[in-house]
């Protein structure tokens, strides 16, 4: 039991010496581990909450507002302002609630809810797509295709709509169907 | 025969043909629908921006979205086997037709009466008469009688042909060294077209197939006059 009671009491000592010597700065968390790519990569940011799935990542997202971590790190100016924070809300300027603000986050909702651009550029190269498939198309009509056989002359077509008509060619829901055979007119 | 910008299918000249064409246009109906279900569900999605960031699991809608279209494909199976086993029953035909097939022209047997055989060539466009249809009007056509259940055998002497009438629901490969047997029904009379439906070759698409549906009467007087000359 002493002995437990040692562990803890060193470990608590350890805990209280790698707090930052500051004024008022809210207690760090560190994570147990120092071979962490993560960690690397939050460097000394602090680690303020859970965030998305517990890892010390920073994030603008709507659907996790709160980030695991604050976007900036400690500086001299930041820690400043934070003793101002204690006091009253009301002597903040402006400019001290943008620091306060930027320092957690790195923008604002509106900065990244905003709609990008990018659908002109689709919708350009889809008409531009469009025309120039367009004209090939009109040059291969013109320059490249055989002419049409020689049934498709008008007098012809004529004839093979009478003759379609006469054989009663799809009379339920087709052709022949829009024929009135009574008054020989369309319907 | 497909008239101009024919979409759909061709009207049918037969009983089985207008199952079929009732079958299609219920399959059809349900995926319509499934279509437009989807594409709004889409659409929606496309405006909406609410998100559940804590979901995990909804068993009750994936129960639901699963037993649905089992339900859905039971509707479309039930038709569909009916109309199956209807495409199968058992006929007396009152007439046999054998079709051969060649590289690149069909020749026909009518050998329930004194064998009247004959070849059926497509008519060349330059030949065609000023209200001949291109590609599909043959010199000899197969004259049947309506209102009577045909047989029709078909074979090939080379390669693989496909004898189809699409107004009639018929479409039987003619395979060399192999008789294929079906049966179907002329319910109207007039003049119904098909096409070589297997690849065969250079002119594959220049071997048409004409029925010449008439009343009995006209069809016993024809092939009377077939076997007399």
């Amino acid at each position: 039991m002493s002995v437990m009671r040692a562990l803890g009491l060193r470990l608590h000592n350890q805990f209280q010496q790698v707090l930052p010597q500051r004024g008022a700065v809210m207690a760090m968390m560190r994570r147990g581990t120092h071979h962490d790519g993560t960690r690397l990569m939050s460097g000394d940011r602090e680690v303020v909450g859970y965030g998305v799935n517990g890892n010390p990542i920073y994030i603008d997202c709507v659907e996790f507002p709160f980030p695991a971590i604050r976007y900036r790190e400690v500086t001299a100016e930041l820690c400043a302002v934070r003793e101002k924070e204690l006091g009253d809300w009301k002597a903040l300027s402006i400019q001290d609630k943008k620091l306060l603000y930027r320092h957690s986050f790195c923008q604002t909702y509106a900065e990244f809810q905003h709609f990008t651009p990018d659908w002109k550029l689709v919708i350009g190269v889809g008409f531009w797509s469009a025309a120039i498939g367009l004209l090939i198309s009109l040059s291969y009509y013109f320059k490249l295709y055989d002419p049409v056989p020689e049934t498709y002359a008008e007098d012809r077509r004529q004839a093979q709509l009478r003759r379609i008509i006469q054989l009663q060619m799809n009379p339920i829901t087709g052709l022949s169907s829009k024929w009135c055979y009574h008054t020989n007119k369309w319907k | 025969m497909s008239t101009w910008a024919n979409l759909g299918l061709q009207d049918s000249a037969s009983p089985l043909m207008e199952q079929l064409i009732f079958f299609h246009d219920h399959a059809l109906l349900i995926l319509v629908m499934i279509t437009v279900l989807v594409g709004y569900l889409m659409f929606m999605l496309f405006f909406n921006s609410y998100v559940n960031r804590f979901l995990l699991h909804g068993q009750l809608i994936e129960m639901i979205w699963t037993i649905l279209p089992a339900i859905i494909l039971l509707f479309i199976a039930m038709p569909s086997l009916r109309l199956l086993y209807l495409l199968d029953e058992i006929n007396e035909p009152s007439i046999t037709l054998k079709s051969i097939g060649h590289q690149w022209y069909w020749s026909y047997e009518y050998s329930d009466f004194n064998n009247v055989e004959f070849d059926s060539y497509m008519i060349p466009t330059n030949e065609l008469s000023n209200d001949g249809f291109r590609l599909l009007d043959v010199d000899n056509r197969i004259v049947l009688p309506m209102n009577s259940q045909i047989r029709i055998l078909v074979t090939a002497a080379d390669v693989i042909h496909s004898w189809t009438v699409p107004a009639l629901g018929v479409k039987v490969d003619g395979t060399p060294g192999r008789l294929n047997q079906t049966n179907f029904f002329i319910n109207r009379p007039g003049l119904f077209y098909g096409q070589c439906s297997e690849i065969c070759g250079a002119n594959h698409s220049f071997m048409p197939i004409v029925i010449e549906s008439v009343p009995v009467n006209y069809f016993i007087k024809w092939i009377s006059n077939s076997v007399n000359s």
